[in-house]
């Protein structure tokens, strides 16, 4: 104990130790308190210091003057030795109850302190915040930057994957994201109508068996698609979203394998932005309300699941279907034929189609989703064919793979 | 201005790797999905915890929860970098199967110091010969298990706590494995096969807690052992032979215990310290014994004789409690006069707290308490709780008449 060369003015029995924060104010405090701390604890053994206000103890830089209060309050509890454990407990939990920022702040100090005690206590209240809560409720409790791209998003237990598929499918969410949010702001304007397909039931089949590929058929698609942009442009946008979308996909589809080709479709792509400008949508800076979004990802797993055991006898049902319930494509009829190869397009079905496969009972309450919901895009390579299906929550995005049926999840 | 905001991110490696390995092991993964700073600050994290709390798969088919399982093993464990300190295994769906083998043979190629596996259906799985060549384990915990370590084995050099469940080994194997973990100090063991002599060579042994079947029990060089808590779980020894002239079990049983603190002899295992002649006291005082449970019939003669020993030959006791085995009183005849006797005196100069259990109110357990209360003078409490109400009345009539040696006794009737 400090005594004799100390200027203590108080002429108490207790001895006090000064302490110095980073931002130069000092403060006294009992010797008992300050020594539970061991690192307060080991610069009196050690160095002799704190016994008065100008041989101040200096605190590391974490600690700033009101977290050391909250600490000296916490030093000052546990350091009486008779207190039982229920009681210390129950402290504790009380002693534990502040916004997280100051929990934050209280974990680093007591950490630099080395106070073991409180910095098991702290990390545990950081835990019980994080566990249970999605990427997006811990991001916003701890003001954590989102600035993932949605490759590392979708991907983000991996190293960003080579795999040209996998880049593809990327731009394609981030652009359905893009869409969606369109339809939200436009989600007063007409419903789209359903448009007949008249394929014929051998020609789907044909498409799913995997035929040869024709990549002509691509172009003239586009071409097509413009055409009937003018139609399409007095209905609502969905219709004008999804041919943009498909247009997309059946441009960079053919060349899903190699690299280089890959690159140079993804290169000439933004030149395609100028045609998407042609359907005058504005930016949108809204992001979907993130309720519906955690329903459309459970949603979407839902689908993935059912799918997945459903299939085949889904797929049957569709086909054996008449007329009143058709597959459609966001194609003029004659334009499909030419979609026989691998370079297939996309099949978009319509809420009706989409909601017999997989019915679950919210789907029409998402006004996301509307009519057109959610995007099962059927493509395909090497005769395989893949469902997509990707949700508006890029944390949501699933393949199919036809033969296996087996859903590729996230952990 | 986010950045300032942002408290967590930059708190210390070893407080986040604090704050993950608290967390189940899904929600730890998923914050690779916050930012760019937490893309890999989960894969450091050095305890990896698999039970069923932690991964919830829901499903019918058991194959797909195997296969989801599975699958998330392999990828956290393939993700994961950094040293694994502790590795819990211990989901209700996993049985064992062959990518077991695999983890562990990831892990035996890192510094795994703590290492917990659980089956908890199925066969007893076999655990890989690499398992032995964890060489910085400290604390081992199998559960349904077999062990047959390679021939070469030497032994956990580290190993400091050894908790076997529902184990076979065979009787060499468990020798070895004790002795040659020289720095054992705690082992549990229960329900195990494959072998019945306990012999327990451990120079470094402080805790101890069996409970299974067995022939013999024998310590060796056991001296730091403090606390022993032993249930034999079948009612009497197999071969017969063993008692009929054999050395005191009982006085074999202390023998390398000089330093025995809490003792508990539990299920029918002082029917085994009762093989052989039962001496009136032990030669050596077990002077640091201070807490004593033992499991009696109180009609048995030599269960009694053997507690009476005990008893006699701990003068430091503070705490006994004695339970009684209801369903074996009726076997034999009340034993008249046996703790009453006024021959049997001694003296619990530190016994502060009794607790009697499950008896029915015959003779010989009043005269227990009788004998107990007499002989303790600074004696605060005793709680007595029958196995049953009948005859409660009867009890506590008794219970009331009885001589205390200690003017603060309090003695306390719990309902059944």
């Amino acid at each position: 104990m400090s005594d004799a060369g100390m200027a203590v003015v108080k002429p108490e029995m207790k001895s006090y130790i000064w302490l110095q924060t980073a931002d130069g104010s000092i403060q006294q405090v009992e010797e008992e308190v300050a020594m539970f701390c061991p690192m307060i604890c080991r610069e009196i053994i050690q160095t002799g210091m704190g016994s008065s206000k100008n041989y101040a103890i200096s605190l590391p830089q974490r600690v700033n003057p009101s977290i050391l209060g909250l600490i000296l309050d916490y030093c000052r509890f546990h350091q009486v030795p008779g207190r039982s454990n229920k009681e210390r407990k129950t402290f504790d939990e009380k002693f534990i109850r502040m916004d997280t920022k100051r929990l934050c702040e209280l974990t680093s100090a007591a950490d630099s302190l080395q106070l073991k005690p409180l910095v098991d206590l702290t990390s545990r209240a950081l835990a019980r915040i994080i566990e249970g809560k999605t990427p997006e409720e811990i991001r916003e409790t701890f003001h954590l930057p989102d600035d993932l791209t949605e490759e590392e998003k979708l991907e983000p237990l991996r190293n960003i994957t080579d795999d040209p598929r996998i880049r593809l499918l990327n731009r394609l969410y981030a652009r359905k994201r893009k869409e969606l949010k369109e339809r939200e702001k436009l989600k007063d304007v007409e419903v789209e109508e359903e448009r007949a397909d008249d394929r014929s039931v051998e020609d789907l089949l044909s498409f799913i068996n995997g035929a040869d590929g024709d990549s002509k058929g691509c172009r003239t698609s586009k071409n097509k698609k413009k055409n009937r942009r003018r139609k399409d442009q007095s209905k609502d946008s969905s219709s004008n979203n999804s041919n943009e979308n498909q247009k997309k996909e059946s441009d960079t589809l053919p060349s899903a394998c190699p690299n280089d080709e890959v690159s140079d479709i993804l290169a000439a792509s933004p030149s395609r932005t100028s045609n998407f400008q042609d359907f005058d949508y504005a930016d949108i800076d809204d992001d979907l309300d993130p309720a519906k979004m955690e329903e459309l990802d459970r949603e979407v797993e839902d689908f993935a699941r059912r799918l997945n055991s459903d299939w085949p006898e889904r797929m049957q049902e569709i086909l054996s279907l008449g007329p009143e319930r058709r597959l459609v494509s966001m194609n003029v009829n004659g334009s499909l034929r030419r979609y026989s190869g691998p370079s297939y397009p996309p099949l978009v079905w319509t809420g009706d189609n989409v909601r017999m496969l997989c019915p679950f009972k919210n789907l029409q309450q998402h006004e996301c989703f509307g009519e057109d919901t959610a995007r099962v895009l059927l493509l395909s390579d090497a005769g395989r064919i893949e469902a997509v299906i990707w949700c508006v929550s890029h944390n949501a995005s699933y393949r199919l793979l036809h033969e296996d049926l087996h859903p590729i999840e996230k952990i | 201005m986010d950045t300032e905001l942002d408290r967590i991110s930059s708190l210390p490696g070893h407080v986040l790797d604090q704050i993950l390995s608290v967390l189940p092991i899904r929600d730890a993964v998923r914050t690779s999905n916050l930012s760019r700073k937490w893309r890999y600050k989960w894969s450091h994290i050095p305890h990896l915890v698999f039970d069923t709390q932690c991964i919830s798969i829901t499903s019918e088919d058991q194959t797909i929860v195997k296969n989801k399982l599975v699958n998330i093993i392999d990828h956290v464990l393939l993700l994961h970098n950094g040293p694994i300190y502790k590795f819990k295994l211990s989901h209700r769906d996993l049985l064992g199967v062959s990518d077991i083998d695999r983890w562990i043979l990831h892990l035996s190629r890192g510094s795994t110091k703590e290492f917990v596996l659980e089956i908890w259906k199925g066969q007893r799985y076999k655990l890989p010969s690499c398992l032995f060549s964890f060489e910085n384990l400290i604390h081992l915990e199998l559960f349904n298990c077999l062990l047959k370590p390679p021939l070469a084995f030497k032994g956990f050099r580290n190993l400091k706590s050894l908790d076997l469940q529902h184990v076979t080994l065979a009787q060499e194997v468990f020798e070895n494995l004790i002795s040659s973990c020289a720095l054992l100090e705690r082992l549990t063991l229960m329900n195990f096969d494959g072998f019945t002599h306990l012999k327990i060579n451990a120079p470094n042994l402080q805790f101890f807690d069996v409970g299974g079947i067995f022939d013999d029990v024998s310590f060796e060089n056991t001296f730091l052992l403090t606390l022993v808590s032993i249930g034999l779980y079948v009612n009497g020894i197999n071969d017969r032979n063993v008692s009929r002239g054999s050395s005191s079990k009982l006085l074999r049983f202390f023998v390398n215990l000089p330093h025995i603190r809490r003792l508990e002899i539990q299920s029918y295992f002082i029917k085994y310290l009762a093989i052989g002649k039962i001496p009136s006291r032990l030669p050596k005082s077990c002077v640091d014994l201070n807490y004593i449970s033992i499991r009696i019939n109180f009609n048995d003669l030599e269960e009694n004789s053997v507690a009476f020993c005990l008893l006699r030959s701990c003068p430091n006791l503070q705490e006994i409690e004695m339970l009684g085995r209801p369903e074996e009183q009726a076997a034999v005849g009340p034993l008249a006069d046996f703790w009453g006797d006024d021959h049997w005196k001694c003296l619990f100069g530190q016994l502060r707290l009794v607790k009697i259990a499950g008896i029915s109110g015959i003779g010989s357990e009043l005269d227990c308490i009788k004998f107990l209360l007499s002989n303790s003078p600074v004696l605060e409490q005793m709680t007595v709780k029958p196995a049953s109400s009948e005859g409660g009345w009867e009890l506590v009539k008794e219970l009331l008449r009885f001589r205390r040696a200690s003017i603060q006794a309090e003695v306390i009737y719990l309902e059944p």
